[in-house]
């Protein structure tokens, strides 16, 4: 059934009008990051900037800019290597295994999803700090990769359990070790699951905040997100080099989430539709 | 089972199991733990205090504000994100011309990390450069600029608006899912019936997905009440204290004070509600996978 005329127009304002709710924020960003700092902010302001220019962004990327950047692909890919690894492991074993104890533990991992974060960071921070590992990658890809895991255990267990296991059986009628099963056949089948999982920590890493905070002290350990934050104090005036620091810090996930909203999107929807 | 299948799904299971079990659990234990004992920055030595550190935490002239903020802030955020979330699952449901691509969009402000719109939240409400002031001026509804965060009148709605916005695009997509799984033949027999648009969306659509709508109303409650990026970047937790919840209340006594004791304590309270939103949550996923079953 086709809609009426008015009905389709009504509908086409609508998506427009959600449209211009998500982008505002967006569309304010880029416009403030390519205003020259000479042009003066006009009150009530100006959307888009008379003349564009790239310098923003030529001065933001200054060198501290660059140990964040660094730091955050160092950390967040480091996490998101372990965090997947582990967890495809544990996945496995959580859909396969036929131990008494699966259903209790696979509880607990459900459970740990839901932990606040603040409410158990000072026992974490002091066995940081008895570790000596206070202000060092470790401390951060440690508490990362616990945060993640039971959100990568549950989305892979979800592709897992959904794998059929005859060719599993198959392969071991056939001869094949348990490793060479589980490396030569559920690792290939499960790629579409491994890829949603790993965007997942990606965007979960690279924005975290509360930790990084706590557990790092000097510049040079400092994370993109509380580079930024301390750019507010700062540069606080110079809005456009923060905009045009913000852009750079969003476009990676933005960019690495476009690519692979495919396999993200029906992997994070399965998981959690169908519980 | 044979023996050595066992050994296997154990060590499988040992790394990730060993990882919750010392960074997670025992670190909850830990907070309740630490919450008897009393430290300052003076004092760093943590001595075992028994309750005295809970009197002063809930005799203190904060807490009452915490604990209603968290309420607003929580609530506000999560009817909010839920319905708006909702409305645009329904439109984008409806294979509109340009669907694909503002789905994509849709997501957009879920993806962006949460300092990042938390930062350009609190430009967008600056009271002299932000383009909110600019906009209302401009359309006529203010007369002279206003200073949405720092006004503790206006300072919570302003980030409960910022918040819906970060958070509505996985309650969208969620929704969504659940949208597309409702039977075609449902709504068909239904519009043959001679119900209309709503009658349809009341009595055959939200039946369906009503699972699905308990569950992240929990899900995006407890996501919620932990969420400490963006109040902490827009205000602190201030003006006077108008914006605080546990989170950032943990945050500054803890690691702006060093005060870890009383920390542990508002960490103990933010533990006993969630466990409480947690019991919710488990009951309505067993409901709704229980009502799967017989249909």
């Amino acid at each position: 059934m086709r809609p009426s005329v008015p009905e389709r127009a009504a509908l086409a304002g609508l998506q427009l009008l959600l449209a211009a709710f998500v982008l505002l924020p967006f569309f304010w960003m880029v416009s403030v990051s390519l205003k020259p700092a000479t042009e003066p902010f006009a009150i009530p302001a100006r959307l888009w900037p008379e003349a564009p220019t790239l310098d923003n962004y030529v001065t933001a990327f200054r060198p501290e800019f660059r140990t964040y950047f660094v730091n955050s692909v160092i950390v967040s890919g480091a996490t998101v290597a372990i965090t997947v690894t582990l967890g495809l492991l544990a996945a496995y074993s959580f859909t396969r295994a036929r131990l008494v104890l699966i259903t209790a533990l696979m509880s607990l991992v459900v459970l740990a999803q839901m932990f606040p974060h603040a409410a158990i960071i000072i026992p974490i921070y002091r066995m940081m700090r008895g570790a000596g590992l206070l202000n060092t990658y470790a401390a951060l890809i440690i508490a990362y990769v616990s945060v993640t895991l039971p959100v990568a255990i549950w989305l892979l267990r979800g592709f897992l359990g959904k794998m059929p296991v005859a060719l599993e059986e198959a392969a071991t009628i056939d001869g094949a070790g348990r490793l060479r099963v589980f490396f030569e056949i559920v690792v290939p089948l499960a790629r579409p699951g491994i890829i949603a999982t790993a965007v997942y920590v990606l965007i979960v890493t690279w924005q975290e905040f509360l930790f990084a905070l706590s557990f790092t002290a000097t510049r040079e350990m400092r994370t993109l997100p509380v580079g930024l934050n301390d750019f507010v104090g700062q540069y606080g005036i110079r809005y456009g080099e923060l905009m045009a620091s913000s852009v750079m810090v969003s476009v990676p996930v933005i960019a690495v989430f476009f690519l692979l909203q495919r396999y993200f999107v029906a992997g994070l929807t399965a998981g959690a539709v169908k519980g | 089972m044979p023996r050595n299948d066992t050994l296997f799904h154990w060590l499988m299971l040992a790394p990730a199991l060993a990882i919750l079990g010392v960074m997670l659990y025992w670190p909850m234990l830990g907070t309740v733990i630490e919450s008897f004992h009393d430290s300052s920055f003076i004092r760093p030595q943590p001595r075992f205090v028994g309750f005295e550190v809970y009197e002063r935490v809930f005799g203190g002239r904060d807490f009452p504000h915490i604990v209603r903020n968290s309420v607003v802030w929580t609530v506000a955020v999560v009817l909010l994100q839920n319905l708006l979330g909702l409305l645009a699952a329904l439109l984008l449901n409806r294979g509109l011309p340009g669907q694909g691509m503002l789905r994509a969009i849709v997501l957009l402000p879920w993806v962006l990390p949460g300092v990042v719109a938390a930062i350009v939240w609190r430009f967008m409400y600056d009271p002299q450069l932000g383009l909110i002031n600019s906009l209302l001026l401009r359309v006529g509804v203010l007369e002279q600029t206003a200073a949405w965060l720092a006004d503790s009148s206006t300072a919570m709605a302003a980030a409960i608006f910022a918040a819906v916005w970060k958070g509505f695009p996985f309650s969208a997509l969620i929704y969504l899912a659940a949208l597309q799984s409702v039977e075609r033949e449902q709504i068909e027999a239904a519009t043959i019936d001679g119900a209309g648009p709503v009658r349809r969306l009341v009595d055959v659509t939200l039946p369906a997905i009503r699972g699905v709508i308990v569950v992240n109303i929990v899900l995006t409650t407890i996501l919620t009440f932990n969420y400490f990026d963006m109040i902490w970047v827009l205000t602190r937790g201030g003006p006077q204290s108008a914006t605080h919840i546990f989170p950032t209340k943990i945050y500054e006594v803890g690691f702006g004070q060093f005060r870890f004791g009383e920390a542990a304590t508002y960490g103990v309270v933010s533990i006993l509600v969630l466990a409480v939103l947690v019991a919710f949550y488990l009951l309505a996923t067993r409901s709704t996978a229980a009502r799967r079953r017989t249909a």
